[in-house]
């Protein structure tokens, strides 16, 4: 059973170059039908597993039925608090809002406009010292079809207001970066029209 | 209140790039999105990995709870599913290594005690169940191996590092794990 016995290519070799499709050797395992076999095994492995994979996580999914949700109760997972905000507070207290509740509430207001869908937003600068200027820098995944100029002036209009409302950050610029432009099922699409 | 009912349904077709990026802004909603969408690849190369469907489970588990801590600081959101594999595979050959510390049982070689129902049966003389009756016969390293590159597509250096071996020993394992499964198959056949 030596794989390097006879034209001396070993399975390795020919793993790389099904994997690769490139070989200083092309032009021998072109022509050498050992070779050729060999790659035909390899071929049918690759196969089998892709096949093999399929059928485990068909059952993997199906197996006691919930247990992703089991799982996910277990976890408890904690929302990420972030830097301490100041809030103005009577002389004897000290009022204070986490970071993580003040993104996550851009988030939320981002998110009820028809069309965006809010990525990573970070508040850069000094937030735990009250009044430092603070630029909101928000990624947005965008649906087709929306024109993304109007949907920034609108964002940011949204963001702006809120963040006036709910903190007292000395907010600098809201920055919006379209990161991705998403087409959605046709269904949801017409939702989306008719909520705008 | 239509705005969270249509922001839960946005989440659910949003890309994995941008679940990632709120996910490690803490939102939970987001992670879960994510965890629906790749927690039964997850549960299904765990099982490869481990010797029983329990364990696997609480590898799957010990992943989750890592990802949510760390995956604030993956860098490209669209690499999130090979992310979450490297996670389950470095969980798996960490509880791999506690079971071998904990107890003197000789390594496992059969499979996941799963008994076959109806869809099993239905597939057990495809190719891909010849390969998993392969796939027991291996030894458990280069059964390891296999797994970690077919399923969790590492990289052979990924897998050196997982499994704190040389580049060359897994590429060697590889190699004789597959000139086995090849000619078992071919058997097969």
């Amino acid at each position: 059973m030596n794989p390097t016995r006879d034209c001396g290519r070993s399975i390795e070799d020919l793993s790389d170059y099904l994997e690769t499709g490139r070989s200083d050797d092309a032009l021998h395992i072109e022509y050498c039908p050992q070779c050729q076999a060999r790659l035909a095994g390899l071929r049918g492995l690759h196969a089998a597993a892709l096949e093999l994979l399929d059928d485990d996580v068909t059952s993997a999914a199906a197996d006691e039925p919930g247990w992703l949700d089991a799982m996910l109760a277990n976890l408890r997972l904690e929302t990420r608090a972030g830097r301490s905000i100041p809030l103005t507070g009577g002389p004897h207290e000290t009022l204070t809002e986490t970071e993580g509740s003040v993104i996550a509430l851009v988030r939320n207001v981002g998110d009820s406009l028809g069309g965006v869908l809010i990525g990573k937003c970070r508040l850069d600068g000094d937030v735990d010292v009250a009044g430092a200027p603070v630029d909101v820098n928000i990624n947005v995944s965008a649906l087709y079809g929306h024109p993304l100029p109007a949907l920034a002036e609108e964002l940011r209009q949204v963001v702006m207001a809120e963040l006036l409302v709910q903190t007292e950050l000395n907010v600098a610029t809201v920055n919006v970066a379209f990161t991705d432009m998403r087409e959605v099922a046709v269904e949801t699409d017409t939702a989306e029209r008719g909520e705008a | 209140m239509t705005p969270s009912n249509s922001s839960a349904n946005r989440l659910a077709d949003a890309p994995d790039a941008v679940l990632a990026e709120r996910a490690g802004d803490g939102d939970v909603a987001a992670f879960e999105t994510l965890v629906r969408r790749h927690g039964p690849l997850m549960r299904a190369y765990s099982r490869r990995l481990m010797s029983s469907p329990a364990e696997a489970d609480d590898v799957v588990q010990e992943s989750l709870i890592t990802a949510w801590k760390e995956i604030g600081n993956l860098r490209d959101g669209t690499a999130v599913r090979s992310w979450l594999m490297r996670v389950v595979g470095h969980r798996a050959v960490d509880a791999g290594r506690r079971r071998k510390s904990h107890s003197n049982v000789a390594d496992q070689h059969e499979l996941p005690d799963r008994a076959p129902g109806p869809e099993r049966a239905a597939v057990s003389g495809s190719a891909g169940q010849a390969l998993s009756r392969a796939l027991a016969k291996l030894p458990e390293e280069q059964r390891r191996c296999w797994v970690l590159k077919e399923y969790g597509g590492q990289s052979y250096d990924d897998i050196a590092q997982t499994l704190g071996i040389s580049t060359a020993s897994v590429r060697g394992r590889l190699a004789r794990a597959r000139t086995t499964l090849v000619t078992e198959l071919e058997e097969w056949r």
